[in-house]
């Protein structure tokens, strides 16, 4: 399952980034907080597929699909 | 110590640092440079220590660089490090959000304790906290740290002076870390980054504020703006707005700015000997000049009005909005609010371009400015529809022809933008960086009004020194081209009607004659200088003013519908703008896109413009 499927209201702990991901975009994703063993919640999930909404402790993110699909979640 | 201490300010974007930066300097700023690293470094004396020089470093999300703008940015921090006059460090982290500032910050911290820098933390949006009844343990931080912690608020100057005396104080104490260890030799600020995230996420366990407050008012307003009806109504209401404010709130300003020169003018021109001098005066300089100065409210009302929407946090979830349906021409959200701007004036719109994080993206971007109808064409759309479109309707006269043919050619100069960049995203390699959509959401939150107008007057006054100078240069090359052998007698015995002359086979495949071509070279430098072009060479008087009489004499003077409709298509395409091209230079520090976008638009303008000429023509037979 991948960060996209995340419902709007559900949460989830990031598991591992594929590794189609750059490895300085997973730095940066860990350091803005999106590190493995960390607790996402889908927060807002808008219509016609637009990015989606994810708090991570107190700050909130905006990802596409292109970057929710890869980090994978438990 | 130096007679001249400078501390750095530093902390990711939306941490509020450059108003912090405004509230210690007072907003008596300059723009610097370390040697060798161009980037852009505001100045700044502090205004109770005067000979303490505070530097605002630009925002960054990490000392690990993933971009080569973020790279400059941080190559800039550690050459600040290594300058002797540099005495402290302040870092910047937002309290509302305090893991993540607290994972930039430990990195701040190794990096001054290697250079042997000191360092402190000014901890902002106190006075956010405080008014939702929420508190953080600073001492706390502070002894865990072992930096000095100040609680401050940039907006309201809460703390500010303890912050100051902090610098003060602490500028040249050595550093707590000496080489990362501490007095019992442990390593107390790791450089392994799953550890610095641990520690930051201890740490802000341990001394930050507990409660889901703020990010619950944030999360029920993001449903609401993000909403599919009420987020929809709620940004194309914002986005007339935004419209309006460049059209309709900028118009009065642009009228004076236009008086002033005329006003300018009737002083001056009579106090020159009758002339060459006169005539460059009166054409170059208030003709050439004076039209390109007139864009100035223009840019510092929209940059006021984006600036108010970046700072109030609306601009990332517009950038949401749009994401999706701009991804599919290779663009991203953030292109929007700089190809809107663009409907009005490519310049505020390049200027804008400056939100889009992504290099690649906002390359992109820049590709499809010059090809929004931005107001310069109007002039010229309007004159070509009177003239080759009738002004009769369909539908009982509610569809107005020369309405449709307007709002045609419009979406034609749209579609032609995002298909260049579909077409260039997927075809073009990648030289720039391309980061992937990953927006951080800053909390909704009133705009400072100071900052952001300083911000405006600085982008205006950019404008006018570093893109005027070569504006000027074009617009004296040009009027001499012009003027000269005959001394302005008869443009079309001018070099540059003679010029006009030779280029005449070049315009005759879409069936147009050196009048066309004179008043196409001449719009090089702005395109409604083509009306008026023309109505010198038609020997009318003022024909931006007089447009009938305009549009009677082209009408009369034989040219095929093919030529009127290929026209306007050329204008639509072609990139004859010299402030657009001078302000992308600026911007992308070079001439190889300007040089490049100018060609390519040329050719595909040329291009286009024949095939419309040859499908009308056989159409109308």
């Amino acid at each position: 399952m991948t960060l996209w499927d995340l419902k709007q209201g559900t949460s989830a702990t990031v598991e591992s980034f594929c590794t189609a991901l750059q490895s300085e975009y997973r730095t940066r994703l860990s350091e803005l907080g999106f590190h493995p063993g960390e607790h996402i919640a889908c927060v807002l999930s808008p219509s016609l597929g637009a990015p989606k909404l994810y708090r991570v402790n107190n700050t909130v993110y905006s990802l596409d699909d292109s970057v929710a699909l890869l980090i994978t979640i438990a | 110590m130096p007679l001249i201490s400078k501390t750095i300010l530093i902390g990711s974007p939306n941490s509020g640092k450059s108003l912090l930066f405004n509230q210690l300097t007072g907003l008596n700023q300059k723009v610097a440079n370390f040697p060798g690293i161009t980037v852009n470094i505001k100045s700044g004396k502090s205004t109770v220590a005067p000979e303490l020089v505070l530097m605002d470093f630009p925002g960054v999300y990490s000392l690990h660089a993933i971009s080569g703008e973020e790279k400059i940015s941080v190559d800039a921090f550690y050459a600040g490090l290594k300058d002797p006059e540099v005495s402290s460090v302040v870092c910047v982290v937002d309290t509302t959000r305090l893991e993540k500032g607290l994972i930039f910050a430990l990195q701040v911290i190794n990096a001054c304790a290697k250079h042997n820098k000191p360092v402190m933390i000014a901890a902002n949006m106190i006075d956010v906290l405080n008014s939702h009844g929420m508190t953080m343990d600073l001492e706390g931080l502070a002894a865990a740290l072992k930096v000095p912690v100040a609680a401050i608020s940039a907006k309201s100057g809460l703390g500010l002076d303890h912050l100051q005396e902090l610098i003060t104080s602490h500028r040249d104490s050595p550093s707590p870390y000496p080489s990362d260890i501490d007095s019992k030799g442990n390593n107390i600020i790791a450089s392994d980054d799953s550890i610095v995230h641990r520690q930051a996420q201890q740490l802000a366990a341990s001394f930050g504020p507990k409660g889901d407050i703020l990010i619950n008012s944030q999360t029920r307003l993001d449903q609401f703006f993000l909403h599919s009806w009420f987020g929809g109504i709620s940004f194309i209401l914002i986005m007339f707005l935004l419209f309006q404010s460049i059209f309709t709130w900028a118009a009065p300003l642009m009228d004076g700015v236009e008086s002033i020169l005329q006003f300018a003018a009737v002083a001056v021109l009579p106090l020159l000997p009758a002339g060459a001098i006169s005539d460059f005066v009166s054409d170059a300089l208030f003709g050439g000049i004076g039209a390109f100065l007139v864009f100035v409210p223009q840019i510092f009302i929209l940059t006021l009005v984006v600036g108010m929407l970046e700072d109030s946090g609306y601009l990332a979830r517009a950038a949401v909005i749009c994401h999706k349906p701009l991804r599919i021409f290779g663009l991203t959200g953030k292109s929007f609010i700089p190809m809107l701007s663009s409907v009005a004036c490519a310049i505020p719109g390049i200027y804008a371009a400056r939100t889009v994080d992504s290099p690649r993206k906002r390359w992109l971007t820049y590709l499809a400015i010059p090809l929004m109808p931005c107001s310069a064409r109007l002039p010229v759309y309007s004159l070509l529809i009177a003239a080759f479109i009738p002004a009769t309707g369909a539908f009982g006269g509610v569809v107005g022809w020369q309405g449709f043919a307007m709002v045609s050619i419009y979406l034609f100069g749209i579609l032609c933008g995002l298909l260049v960049t579909a077409l260039v995203s997927r075809t073009s390699a990648a030289l720039q960086t391309d980061l992937p959509f990953v927006l951080e959401m800053p909390p909704y939150r009133l705009p400072s009004w100071k900052p952001l107008l300083r911000n405006a007057w600085d982008r205006s006054k950019h404008f006018v020194t570093k893109a005027g100078k070569v504006i000027f240069m074009v617009t004296v090359v040009i009027w001499v081209l012009g003027y000269f052998p005959n001394q302005g007698a008869d443009l079309g015995q001018s070099w540059l009607g003679h010029m006009g002359k030779i280029i005449e086979p070049a315009f005759a495949p879409f069936g147009l004659d050196w009048k066309y071509g004179v008043a196409i070279l001449t719009s090089f430098l702005a395109r409604e200088v083509f009306v008026g072009t023309l109505g010198t060479l038609f020997g009318i008087e003022g024909g931006e003013e007089n447009i009938i009489s305009l549009v009677e004499h082209i009408q009369n003077s034989g040219l095929p519908i093919g030529a009127g409709f290929a026209l306007l298509v050329f204008f639509s395409i072609a990139l004859q703008c010299v402030s657009t091209l001078a302000v992308l230079r600026r911007e992308t520090g070079s001439w190889r896109l300007p040089t490049q976008l100018f060609v390519s638009y040329s050719i595909f303008a040329y291009g286009a413009a024949w095939l419309t000429f040859v499908t009308v023509q056989s159409i109308a037979g």
